[in-house]
This record gives C-alpha cells, structure tokens and sequence, in this order.
C-alpha cells in the first residue's frame, strides 16, 4: 500500500514536472478563453477561473453514483459512473453488499462524520469555495468539514500516511480546468449512500471546470487498487446557489446529540 | 435499537491532564512548546491602519494566530487552572498572573444575575466529576468552541477574501460578513453565532447574533444565552503581529449590565516553532521556495480524539442524523 502511495506521489511529481516544462499555462487559458464568450465565465486577476461561490448539486449521486430504481430510501438515478458500473474487484463487491444492506445505521453520515473525497463535493448540501491565488479554500457546510486545495506549486507532503479524512489536496491549472490530485485518505468514509466505498489506497484525480458561469462540471477519477479492479470517472454538475441573500449555515450535526444540555440544561 | 448512553460513560473518566491535546513540552523561549503564559500584555489602540492591505483593501491580517495567555480552564483567572485542579501559578499572589479576562466591570467578574450566577457555579463545582451531561465541558465533545473561547484555545488561522473573513479553528470554521448578505432569521441559533463585521482602520469590528450559547467559556461554565448580543473589536497592532480581541457582551436576561472581555493573540509565523497547540503546523513541500507552513485538517469526533478535560472525545455509535 505504501508502493501505491509512492507510486501516486511519483506520478504526481512527474506530472508536475511535466507542466512546469509544458509551454506557459497562461497560453492555454487564453485559447480557452477566446474560444467562448470572453465573460462566460468568472475569472480571477490573474486570468484563471473564479470558482468563488456556494455550490450544490442537483444530482442523486449521493444516494447511489450507479444507475438505481427508486426505493424507500432514495429517489431513482441514472448514475453518474462513466459505463454505468463501478468496477469492483471480487471480495470488494461482496463488502459492498454488505455496507448496502447495513447502510440504514452504517453510513457514516449519519453520525454526521467528515464525508470524505469526493462525496462532500456531492453531499446534497451546500459548500463555499473561498479562493485565493495559492489556494482554494473549500467549506461545507455539512459537519466540520474544510478542505484545502493548494494550488501555489507545492507537492504531496513528503511523509505520507497522515491517514487524513480529507485527503492532501494539490491542484494545479490546465487552461481553465483545476486539477487536483488528492492522496493519503483514511478508509473510513463511504462513497455514497448506498455503501460504495474505498480502501486507505484511495486516489482521487479531481477536474473542475465551468460549463457556464453557475454550473460547474466536476468529474473525479477514482482509483484504488485493493477495491476497484481498475480507475473509474464520476461526472456531477454543480449549481451556484443564487438564492437571494443565500449563505452557509452552519450544521455541526454531530453535536445534536448532547446539544440539549447546554447552556446548563438536563436536556431531554 | 436502544441509543447506547456513551455519553455518560465517558463523562466519569477525568483524571486526563487538563490539556489531552497539547504535547507535554518544556516553554521554549516564547516560540511555542506548550501554552504559551504571558503574565501582563499591551494594549493596541484604534487608529488607522498602515500595514499591508488585500486586493480587496483590507488590512491584511491573513496567516496563524494564537492568544498568549492560556487556555480556556479559566476565564477570569486564565492561569490558575480548571476548577479542582490548581496551577502552579495559582500559588503566586494575583498581579503575578495574567489578569481576569474580564476587564470591565474592573473587579474581572462577570456581572451575573443571581440565577446565572448559580449556574455557573454549579457547573464549577461539578465539572472534575461530571455525574451528568450537563456538566460536561462541549468542547471536550468536539463542539465547536464558539464565541469567545475559539481566540482562547488552540492556534487558528485568518483567511481573506473578497468581502468574507475566515476564521479557522481546530474545532470549526466561522465566517465574518463584510458583505451585505442579510442577517439570519433570529430563531436559527448557532454555536458560532452569526457575524457581520467592517474595518474601522486597524480594528475589525463584528456584530455577533444568533449564538446559542451552548459553547461556555471554558472550564469553569462561565456563558452567555441565547439571548446574548457580542460586539467584537479585533485590534491590529500597527506592526501586524499582534492584536487584542475586546469583545462587549450583552444579555439582560443572564447580566445585570454589558461586560467586555479581553484576550491577547499573536501572530506565529516562521521564526516560531511549530509545536502542537498555538501552531501545530508542518513545512509545506515546496522544493527550492522559501519555508511556508500548513495546517493539516483537525477531525475531532470521528476519531476520538480528546479535546479537553474533563471527558475524552465522544463519538456517536449510532445514527444522530435522520436526513
């Protein structure tokens, strides 16, 4: 699993390297940008994409990212796997099953626990992307989420198995699309409601990019060779929540539980 | 199913160090390594500001910062230690600890209504042998440490924006509006309350509604209710590394008048040594740059961890969500 890791780490840096001796990325930016409306799309001072905003998708990625019917816990969905299924190694899918027929009391949403990569970005709630030139800043408004996409050149940390919730988050600009690249999870977030999961090998490869000034299409490829048999691509789209005055309320649901006792109260 | 009561389990086990989290280290010569104990601090004025400005026009303040004093196991006596647990400090005569957080009314105590009052003590007296839930300290169950104990625990991070400030804490994330987004409905109560803040030169100053004041203030069950307005002033020495946090409470129905706090922060940067409380930080992999810190991300509930006395982490075994 280390290898894995440091197999990822390399690829990265290899990528890294790659663009850093790629022709200047400011010259794909531009191409991008002359081939749409010049204001399609919000843009930075430095000319990349302005992904400020609250964000949520429509989708029903959350309730199960295959294809599914309706049921009494989820509405039907078309899936949001590029061919449909996701390609589980044998014992995987037999662990999947399993999650699927506990999922009513196992979904680590339901004790409002940090949901992960990419499920946050999915979760039927919103989140903010607060940017800056050497980051993106993302904050859900689900749980004690906050997520940091770093995109001011630096590499994975060197040590990895920090085992984050998150994940370790680095992006980097081609043209207009951010890719990230998010390595070093823990196992213990799901994929979806319907008990998809991933293993502590989890790698994310994130592409964000705009469709129109308030839609954002987010594809992740997802790979992780104890679970999944090869890499696998998710698209959702995400909304820009323009509801007048919207904003982010807090929601550290986790603490409904003893909420009630205080300020110095015996609760219920 | 029966909801297992972890709660209560977990609330009688309390011989933990008053501080689970921050790593036993000898006090380095003010660079971190433990809480750091300023013993008297100085004042900043409001004046104009001078420094560095964002895109934006703001001062810029952006970068981590941490209170010089102490934790939060005292409120009005910050280093004499929780209630039932005396400091060391706690021997020497007053003037040689940092003062009350408390500085107006000028005896430091918080003006209490009799009821309130009662409370308060109550929970004093019963927070080394928390019997029940209520008497367990909410931040030692992961509850996000609200206003004002969030400026007096662990190290946090300033982060700016376009018409948004981000304050983020071990123990959650708040944003201050400078914008015109409209104040929240009164009925949504948060334990970070609401906040719409401005510049007035150096001093940032936020309007705080809508707590719910279920954070306390710290150890020894100092709080506000659900009634409470906070004026916060964040006073930004000229130079930038430091600033005063002096926040005005107002609750007729827990205060006989408006009290004002204060807490001293400092900016830890570079020259300070990362330690595990005011700047629990790592060097940023940028090979051939200039050393940069982060933080990593700070999960509290789902792994247990302890993050205070007076009760270890609870995690939830069963489902507290319906939605």
């Amino acid at each position: 699993m280390t290898r894995a890791r440091s197999l990822a780490s390399i690829t990265l840096a290899v990528a890294l390297l790659a663009g850093a001796f790629a022709p200047a990325s400011a010259a794909p930016a531009r191409k991008a940008q002359a081939s749409q409306p010049a204001a399609a799309i919000p843009r930075r001072a430095d000319g990349h994409p302005d992904f400020s905003g609250i964000w949520q998708t429509l989708s029903e990625a959350d309730y199960d990212l295959e294809p599914h019917a309706g049921r009494r816990d989820a509405p039907p969905g078309p899936g949001v796997v590029e061919g449909g299924a996701i390609p589980y190694l044998p014992t995987a899918l037999e662990h999947r099953k399993r999650n699927f027929a506990v999922r009513g009391k196992e979904d680590p949403r339901q004790r409002c626990f940090v949901l992960g990569v990419p499920r946050g970005v999915y979760y039927p709630a919103p989140f903010e992307i607060l940017q800056r030139d050497e980051d993106l800043t993302l904050v859900h408004q689900f749980g004690n989420q906050v997520r940091v996409v770093h995109t001011d050149g630096s590499l994975h940390p060197a040590e990895s198995g920090k085992d984050l919730w998150l994940g370790d988050s680095r992006g980097r600009w081609e043209g207009d699309t951010l890719v990230v690249d998010v390595t070093d999870f823990n196992e213990e977030t799901w994929l979806d409601r319907s008990g998809n999961f991933h293993s502590e090998q989890l790698h994310v490869l994130e592409r964000w990019s705009f469709l129109d000034k308030d839609t954002i299409r987010y594809r992740a490829t997802i790979d992780d060779p104890k679970v999944f048999s090869r890499p696998w691509t998710i698209e959702v789209l995400l909304n820009r929540r323009r509801e007048t005055n919207f904003r982010l309320i807090e929601d550290y649901c986790y603490t409904l539980e003893y909420a009630d006792h205080y300020p110095h109260k015996d609760g219920q | 199913m029966m909801k297992k009561h972890l709660i209560a389990l977990v609330a009688i086990t309390i011989a933990a160090p008053s501080l689970a989290q921050a790593p036993v280290q000898p006090r380095g010569n003010g660079q971190g390594g433990g809480i750091q104990r300023e013993v008297t601090f100085p004042a900043i004025a409001s004046a104009a500001w001078s420094g560095p400005r964002t895109a934006d026009g703001q001062p810029d303040v952006a970068g981590f910062w941490s209170n010089t004093i102490s934790n939060h196991s005292n409120f009005t006596d910050p280093q004499a230690g929780p209630p039932g647990e005396p400091s060391k400090q706690a021997k020497l005569p007053r003037d040689q600890r940092a003062p009350s957080r408390v500085s107006d009314p000028a005896d430091g105590q918080i003006p209490y209504l009799p009821a309130a009052r009662a409370l308060q003590e109550d929970f004093a007296r019963n927070f080394s042998n928390p019997v029940k839930p209520r008497y367990v300290e909410p931040l030692a169950r992961c509850a996000p440490a609200g206003v004002p104990k969030s400026y007096m625990w662990h190290g946090f991070e300033i982060r700016q924006y376009p018409g948004k400030i981000l304050f983020w804490f071990d123990s959650g994330w708040r944003i201050i509006h400078l914008d015109t987004v409209a104040p929240l409905d009164e009925r949504i109560k948060l334990w970070n309350g609401e906040s719409h803040g401005h510049w007035e030169g150096n001093t940032l100053v936020v309007h705080v509604t809508n707590a719910n004041g279920k954070a306390l203030f710290g150890r020894y069950g100092d709080f506000m209710s659900e009634n409470a307005s906070v004026e916060e002033r964040y006073i930004f020495q000229p130079d930038g590394q430091r600033f005063n946090y002096v926040a005005t409470f107002t609750d007729p129905t827990i205060y006989s008048r408006p009290w004002t706090a204060t807490i001293p922060v400092r900016r830890f940067t570079t020259a300070d040594k990362p330690d595990g409380w005011h700047f629990d930080v790592h060097p940023v992999n940028l090979p051939g740059k200039p050393l940069k810190y982060e933080h990593d991300e700070r999960i509290c509930a789902e792994n247990n961890g302890g993050f205070g006395g007076g009760a270890v982490g609870v995690p939830s075994e069963s489902a507290v969500i319906a939605r």
